[in-house]
Order: C-alpha cells, then structure tokens, then sequence
C-alpha cells in the first residue's frame, strides 16, 4: 500500500525532461518507495506484535482505545478527506451504532458480530435522508447542521429510557462469553480494530484511485466547477457520506462490544465527533495514513495527560495546545509536511515549474511552433507576428507563484 | 440574418440551425429583474457572442442556461431539447461545458488531474474505474499539448499563472467533449498575446464543429471572431446580427454610450 503522502504523484512528463535528470529523479523516487516499503513493513510489524510487547493490560487497553480512534477518524475521513464537508457530528452515527448493536444483541438476540454488521447497515440506511437535508449546505452551515443531529440524539438517548437505559447507561453482554478474561478480551479487540482500519483505508484508497474519487476532491475543491464538468455532485457526496456512516457505526458498534457500556453523555458528545476531526486535521486529512497518524498522537497524549493530570479537565487544555502547535507550524498536517520536506531533498524539484531548463525551454518553444499555427485561411485577431513570440514567452516563462484573488 | 462570417471562413457556413435558444427566460433577485423575458437564439456551428454593459444580465443569463441558477420562467432549448431547470451536470452530459468568468480551476489538483475530472461517465461501472487510466491521461495529455501547457502537468493548477490556469480551464471543458461550449470572459484579465492564441484556439475548434457562446467586453475580440452577436441590455437582448451590422446599430451605442 503506498504512503499517504504520494496522493498527487503523477507519472512523469512524458519525454519533458532531458535524460539525466530522469535517471536521477527516477532513483530518488524508486529509494523513496522503497523507504515507503520499509517503513511499512515496520510499522506493521510493530502493530502486530504490539499485544505481546504491552507490559500489563492498561497499555493494551490503552492500544485499543488508539485503534478505536484511528477506526473512527479514517471512518470520518471519507467525507472530510474527500469531499471537504467537515461534520462535527460524526458521534451520531458512532453512537448509534453502539446503540443498535447493543440493542440487536440485547433485545433481538442476535449473534453480536451480526447485531455490529446490522447496526451498521441500519445506520447507512438512516443517513440517506441525513445526508439529503444536510448536505445541501455547504460551510459553516453543514457543520452547524450536523452538530444538531448529535444534540438531538444525546436528549433522545437520555429520555427514552425504556429502549436506552436512560442517563443510567446500557450494559452491553461481552461477545466472547464470560470465560475470556479481560487481558484476552483486549488482545482479541487490538486485532479486530486494526483489521477494520486496514479494510477501511484499503477502501479509502481505492475510492482516492477511481474516477469517483476523483470527482470527490474537485467537490471539495470548488463543488460548482466540478457539477459544470458533468460531476454529480449530489449523488456522490450522499454516496460518500453513506459509506462513511456505515463504517463510523460499525467502529462505534466495536467499542461498545469492547467497552461493555453506552453512556448517552459520552456517546453522543461534541467531543467525540471533534475529535474525529482533529486527528484527521492533524495527521493530514487529504492523505490516507493521516487520520491514522492522528490517532495515534491524540489518543497517546490523551492518555498520558489523563495520567499526569488525573481527573482535571487539564488533558483538554494540553490537547489543546498541541493541536494549535501543529495548525499553526503545518496547517495541512503532519503527513503533507514530510512530504514537502522529502520533496526538498529532490535533486530534480519536480513542483517547481519555476526552474524550467534552457533545453527544456527551447524544445518547449519549438513545439509551440510546429504544434499550434494557425490554420489556413484564418487571422489571427492580434495578429501573428510580434504577438506569437510574445505568447510564447508567456506561456513557457512561469512568473513567481501569485496568491490567487 | 445573413450567414456569411465577416472574418474568418473556416466555418463550414451553409447552416443555420438554432443550437440553443431561450424563450421567455425571466430570473429575478428580490426586485430586480436580471434576465428579463429573453428570446435569444444562437447558432448552431457558429461562434457566437453575447455582449452588454456591465449588469445587462449576461451573466445570469448565462448561469440559467447552464443550470447553476433555476430560472423563475422561461424555457431553455438545445438542439430542440427542454433543458430547463435541469442540474448542471445533466446540462453538462447534454453536451453544453462552460467557463467562468473569474477563471476557476481546482486549486490543489495537479494540472493533469484537472483535467481526469470532467470525464462523462455512461455508467456506474465506468465510474468506479480508475481515474488516472491509459485512454484519459492520452487524451487530457493532447489537449493540454494543445493549449500550450503540456510541460506543467504536475504542477498544482494553483501554482501556474493566470493565463495558464485561463488555457487550463478551455482544454478541461473539453475533456468532456461538448458540442456547445460557453466562455463566460475568456480574454479577462490576460494579456493581448494570450488573447490572440485563446481567439486561434475557438476558431480551430470551431473549424471542427464546436458551436461557441461567448460573453466577452473586449470588442476587437468580439468582432474579429464571432459570426453572431447579440446584444444584451436590461436583461433581454435589443439587438443581434453579424458584427458589422450589430456594432453600428444605434440602441447599441445608446446602451454603451448612454448617448
């Protein structure tokens, strides 16, 4: 799988380049995969005997609860990442799912694992009709929309007792029976949670390959544009927010299988559906290992401030400061300034248009001349002598990069 | 109307066909009325242009035709097809790309990828395929040779200058292959060389049987290109014909002038 950070890799310009400079840049850029590879293969391996390296439960649980987030905000990033429609009230649907599996399990008796998968489905249904209303508001307004669902939601949790529980909370039944001990039950759940990542990202990154995808990042790009170039903006943004849905019930189906108990204040909470948003914001929400990334770094100093700062709300303010940090020093994310770092150590600078070689201009010039001359019998309306030289040179010549409007 | 292009004959010029009209198209904002019962007519295979003083309406005009604004009445035909009301995509699928006034492109896309979006899409199948496939980067990699700027291909479009991102922006619309394409400016704001190619590149697309709608204030522009014009003013148009005739009728130097 290839890092988040090559999302805009294209394939080289064809023949552009004088040879040597594509033998260089070609190698720099097969030791960059093979870094990519190495550091995967690490990281995997890594995360795979993680459970085994944990010294006593409370890291491992502390392993999950990270893996829960990572679960949550890759889940949130197919809207986000994509289409730029940042909900901050993706709790709604986590907390549902957590709801309806509990339920499923509790008053269907269903199998937990198909109560997860049911809860999930249901959750996807029910954001159709969400999704219509609310995504017919962009901005400021979307996100003010889709906190209002999450309010909704906590009030309906807390007083309709009788199916919820009430403020008093669910209890949900462990789904490996009595007999798996705690330790076991942690392990069990580390590797399912990193299964449903892996499943999630994989989706993600083919949704970032296809021409579906593509017609996502021109919504979040500039949405009218993109409906003037025949995209369906409509059906795809209701398509992308299902999925996301979906996926963000089952992670909130998993925790309460893990958790063993639903309580309306912390499962329909503002807070939740921020964080969601901040590790994704943090990581690189345009990069499919950024969500994770984030999750990582919130859910580690979420649970080392808890311990050095006990039950204060301090955790908060420390989180807080950290998140400023990075927005202000990389405001796209961890992920795209390591990637504009490597980018710097390019010997051939392949986004800067500015350094154009002399070669590459004067080959660029003459195709200009066998290429586009006029056809017979038309004038050009400027005229084609003095002006050709001078479009020329506007066109091969790139003047400093200008802030646009 | 006579056919005959005052400049320029590469048009194939027998036909006169209408290739989009309007009939009645009214759209208002609060009290003013911007499109006011407009019957406007353009030609099929011709370069049409549509031209008024700033706040005639053209723009708006322009946007009910294309879908990005639902007109209050009127109706709006292609090629004897009601497109009225209908989403700009579908407007888009029924072969109709636009450009905007202030140029726009997708700021934080490659300039390759600006191009892999507008793609007509016959299926969902087709949709779930790859963006960056074989047949679509052949083709956005010819049009961009075309249009001059082939060697900024990963560059992000917000990194290349204005008068590229104008090229950019022509060579992305016809990614999705219209027979009817409306340049809302295209010589705004770039400089009179870029002009004379951007004007090269409408007649050759013309000469192929693009018909061309094309707002634009620059009147050397406008005369030198367009086989049809017609003036707008106070949201209905109050003149149209060949340039020649068009450019010394006396409503139109009274609503340029105000004489």
């Amino acid at each position: 799988m290839p890092s988040a950070s090559d999302t805009t890799t294209g394939a080289a310009p064809a023949g552009a380049a004088p040879g040597g400079a594509t033998e260089r840049r070609s190698r720099f850029d097969t030791t960059l995969l093979g870094g990519k590879i190495a550091l995967l293969v690490v990281v995997g391996a890594l995360v795979l005997v993680f459970p085994q390296m944990a010294a006593d439960p409370f890291i491992l649980s502390v392993g999950v609860v990270i893996a829960s987030y990572a679960a949550l905000a890759v889940s949130w990033n197919f809207v986000g990442g994509f289409t730029g429609y940042i909900s901050l009230g993706h709790a709604a649907y986590s907390g549902l799912g957590g709801y309806a599996t509990a339920l499923f399990i509790t008053r269907a008796d269903l199998n937990p694992w198909v109560a997860l998968i049911g809860g999930g489905l249901l959750v996807a249904v029910l954001a159709v009709p969400i999704g219509i209303a609310s995504l017919r508001v962009r901005g400021a307004s979307f996100v003010i929309v889709s906190i209002a669902l999450v309010l909704i939601l906590l009030l309906v949790a807390q007083s309709w007792a009788s199916l919820t529980g009430g403020a008093q909370g669910l209890r949900v039944p462990r789904p490996f029976g009595e007999d798996v001990l705690r330790p076991e039950q942690h392990e069990r759940f580390f590797y399912i949670h990193v299964a449903f990542v892996v499943v999630a990202l994989a989706l993600w990154w083919a949704i970032d390959r296809s021409r579906f995808g593509m017609g996502l990042k021109a919504i979040r790009e500039d949405e009218d544009k993109a409906q003037a170039l025949g995209v369906p903006t409509g059906g795809y943004k209701l398509t992308v927010f299902v999925i996301s849905a979906f996926f963000t019930a089952v992670a909130g189906g998993l925790y309460a299988l893990w958790f063993g108990y639903l309580d309306p204040i912390f499962q329909f909470s503002i807070l939740i559906g921020s964080y969601m948003v901040l590790m994704s914001l943090l990581g690189g929400l345009r990069s499919l290992m950024g969500p994770v990334l984030g999750a990582v770094v919130v859910g580690y100093s979420l649970e080392f401030f808890k311990v050095h700062y006990g039950d204060s709300q301090f955790h908060l303010v420390a989180l807080g400061l950290l998140l400023a940090l990075v927005v202000l020093f990389m405001p796209d994310g961890i992920l795209p300034a390591v990637g504009a770092l490597v980018d710097r150590l390019r010997p051939e600078k392949r986004t800067s248009i500015r350094e154009m070689t002399a070669e590459d201009l004067l080959e660029h010039n003459r195709r200009l001349d066998g290429g586009t001359g006029t056809p017979e019998g038309t004038a050009t309306p400027a005229g084609s002598g003095p002006g050709a030289t001078d479009a020329e040179r506007d066109l091969a010549t790139v003047p400093p990069r200008e802030e646009q409007r | 109307m006579t056919s005959t292009a005052p400049v320029g004959g590469a048009t194939a010029t027998a036909t006169t066909e209408p290739s989009l009209e309007t009939r009645g198209l009214t759209k208002s904002f609060g009290g003013v009325r911007a499109v006011d019962g407009a019957d406007v007519t353009f030609h099929r295979g011709k370069i049409n242009a549509l031209i008024g003083p700033n706040g005639s309406g053209k723009t708006t005009f322009f946007n009910c035709v294309t879908g990005m604004i639902k007109p209050d009445s009127g109706k709006v035909t292609l090629g004897g097809n009601d497109i009225t009301g209908k989403p700009p995509h579908r407007i888009a699928a029924a072969g109709i790309g636009r450009s905007f006034q202030l140029c726009r492109i997708f700021p934080r896309l490659t300039v390759l990828e600006n191009m892999l979006v507008g793609v007509r899409s016959p299926s969902v199948l087709h949709r779930m395929g790859g963006a960056r496939n074989g047949d679509d980067i052949a083709k956005a990699r010819e049009l961009l040779r075309r249009v001059g700027i082939d060697h900024l291909e990963s560059s992000e479009a917000r990194d290349i200058s204005y008068g590229q991102q104008k090229l950019l922006e022509l060579a992305g619309v016809l990614m999705v292959d219209p027979d009817t394409i409306m340049l809302d400016e295209p010589a705004g704001g770039v400089n009179p060389a870029l002009i004379g190619r951007i004007g090269t590149l409408v007649r050759e697309l013309n000469a192929e049987g693009r018909t061309f709608v094309i707002v634009e204030h620059n009147m050397d522009m406008v005369m030198s290109l367009s086989d049809h014009v017609v003036v707008f003013d106070r949201g209905r148009p109050i003149a149209e014909g060949p340039p020649s005739v068009v450019q010394n009728d006396p409503r139109v130097l009274e609503a340029y002038l105000g004489v």
